[in-house]
């Protein structure tokens, strides 16, 4: 049926609603810079949605959990013989994204014979000043977006992950207004919580056009974090050793936020 | 990096090949060396098994967790070539390998098993037991020993690093060019000046003030110092103590709380203490 023009742009938009049907009902994650690091959040542990991918490099993904395994396993695969070959030093995100993981997941999401990868993925590095680093997503197409300045919006030192544009979008302009760059680890897990909060609000109703009033956005705040378990991970900008990345408990989590 | 990097096979099943596996299969390590009789040193035995690994490595548990000093000397033949050479080497938060042997083999050692426990801890999302990573350079070691015959790339290491499993702890390892493993209650020591060492070690053990265990932190470093000081009186390869270049042994220490390098003006005032 691919042999037409028109059948094979068809089966890819098919493929486009199958695959962003399968990903609606994933819990967000957030991503949000502050001054001494990155911390990614999310609500909700069925499974584990926040990895470490390199020293300085960390990834949260929602998805079929395959496809996350093989992608989470290449992307170490390729950073580690990267790091080790040459110098940690020389293992970039960027590199890693546009080079490696793209090509093979627009080539797999086109050929429409085989199978997609049913997973988006967020990705962030921890550079030296909050201004270095570096956010990044990638979508089951191979398409990614940056936190980097462009002809539509400022630079961003955020990023966020969601089950639906609707939800995601939101969870974008909620940080675009709240977040402070700069801001310390307190007043960044408070926002990241809240965006969460937003996220997972609007995946639940999917009318919702614009953020919520504050007192609902409390309100579902402190009924998720009463059953849901906190799942959290920083890259820390100043660490002694190499490696940055960190996992946060549940409990070291909810005692911060009763600061 | 070449565009075929990313591999992502079909038949994927999650659980992953030990990082010396994956650098072969992408041709990134050298393959084990072949353990090839013929290509011995034909003249003599001696010469295909060369006993000296020029240098002085020690390790003992004190009061504060497993200390591990080693000289700053590398020699080659009868030459000094560094003063300042690094043989005791960080390889994660709580393990230390101290290296007496050929540093090129040595150190590649050193930077394969660091990886290693990363990526283990990344792809399988747990610590490796104690158990596996003295068994992972038991393997280096073994898949090195083709060249260890020939000659060439002897290395003969001590590892320590703390055990957070059912019984805590601090653990140290000896090992032997063939890859054996050896755990110790007390101390280790290798390379050339070791059988000084060696000695001295044993009596402080046994006949000291305090024993070896008992030791603080300034008693541990003083013996080390002084135990250093003594390989390098007859043994040219190790370096001790410089007096007058100022160049310290370099001293760390493994304990629950991970590894601390002991700065070079704290062993310079020990030393001009105890030891000088």
């Amino acid at each position: 049926m691919i042999e037409e023009p028109y059948r094979w742009v068809e089966a890819i938009a098919n493929r486009r609603e199958y695959i962003e049907t399968q990903l609606a009902s994933g819990s967000p994650i957030a991503a949000v810079g502050y001054r001494d690091g990155i911390l990614f959040l999310t609500l909700g542990r069925a499974r584990q949605k926040i990895f470490e991918i390199y020293d300085r490099i960390a990834m949260g993904a929602i998805g079929h959990p395959g496809d996350i395994e093989r992608l989470r396993m290449a992307a170490i695969e390729l950073a580690s013989t990267e790091g080790f070959t040459r110098s940690a030093g020389d293992v970039s995100l960027r590199r890693l994204a546009h080079y490696s993981l793209s090509p093979v997941m627009k080539n797999a999401f086109e050929q429409v014979y085989g199978a997609p990868f049913l997973t988006r993925m967020l990705f962030a590095e921890v550079g030296a000043k909050p201004e270095e680093d570096l956010f990044l997503r990638v979508e089951y197409d191979g398409a990614i977006a940056t936190n980097g300045a462009t002809f539509a919006q400022a630079r961003q030192d955020f990023a966020v992950l969601s089950g639906t544009g609707k939800s995601t979008e939101l969870m974008e302009s909620f940080l675009k207004i709240e977040h402070a760059p700069g801001a310390l680890f307190e007043a960044a897990l408070k926002v990241a919580l809240d965006a969460w909060s937003i996220g997972h609000m609007t995946l639940q109703k999917n009318d919702a056009k614009e953020l919520p009033e504050r007192a609902a956005l409390t309100k579902h705040r402190e009924e998720q974090l009463a059953v849901a378990g906190i799942e959290a991970a920083i890259l820390e900008r100043d660490a002694e050793t190499a490696i940055r990345y960190r996992a946060l408990s549940d409990e070291e989590v909810r005692a911060s936020i009763q600061q | 990096m070449e565009p075929s990097l990313v591999t992502l096979e079909q038949s994927f099943s999650g659980t992953s090949e030990d990082f010396p596996a994956l650098l072969r299969r992408k041709g990134l390590f050298s393959p084990a060396a072949t353990i090839d009789l013929t290509a011995r040193a034909p003249n003599s035995r001696e010469q295909s098994w060369k006993p000296t690994e020029a240098t002085t490595i020690l390790a003992f548990k004190f009061s504060g967790g497993v200390l591990v000093a080693g000289d700053r000397r590398a020699i080659s033949g009868n030459t000094v070539v560094y003063d300042r050479a690094d043989k005791v080497l960080e390889i994660d938060r709580h393990s230390i390998m101290a290296i007496a042997g050929v540093p090129a083999t040595a150190w590649e050692m050193a930077r394969v098993l660091e990886h290693s426990f990363q990526y283990f801890r990344r792809t399988q999302l747990q610590e490796m037991s104690v158990d596996g990573k003295v068994r992972a350079l038991s393997k280096l070691l073994r898949d090195n020993f083709g060249f260890v015959m020939q000659g060439v790339g002897m290395v003969v290491p001590i590892f320590a690093t703390y055990d957070f499993n059912s019984n805590p702890g601090p653990r140290l390892y000896f090992y032997d060019a063939m890859g054996a493993q050896f755990e110790v209650a007390d101390y280790a020591a290798t390379g050339s000046g070791s059988p000084a060492v060696r000695g001295i070690l044993y009596y402080e053990n046994s006949w000291g003030a305090k024993r070896l265990q008992k030791l603080s932190e300034d008693e541990a470093v003083t013996i080390a110092l002084r135990a250093l000081d003594t390989a390098a009186e007859s043994d040219t390869a190790t370096g001790g103590v410089d007096r007058s270049g100022k160049i310290y042994p370099l001293i760390k220490v493994v304990s629950r709380e991970g590894i601390t390098t002991l700065p070079e003006r704290k062993i310079a005032a020990v030393f001009k203490q105890t030891v000088a």
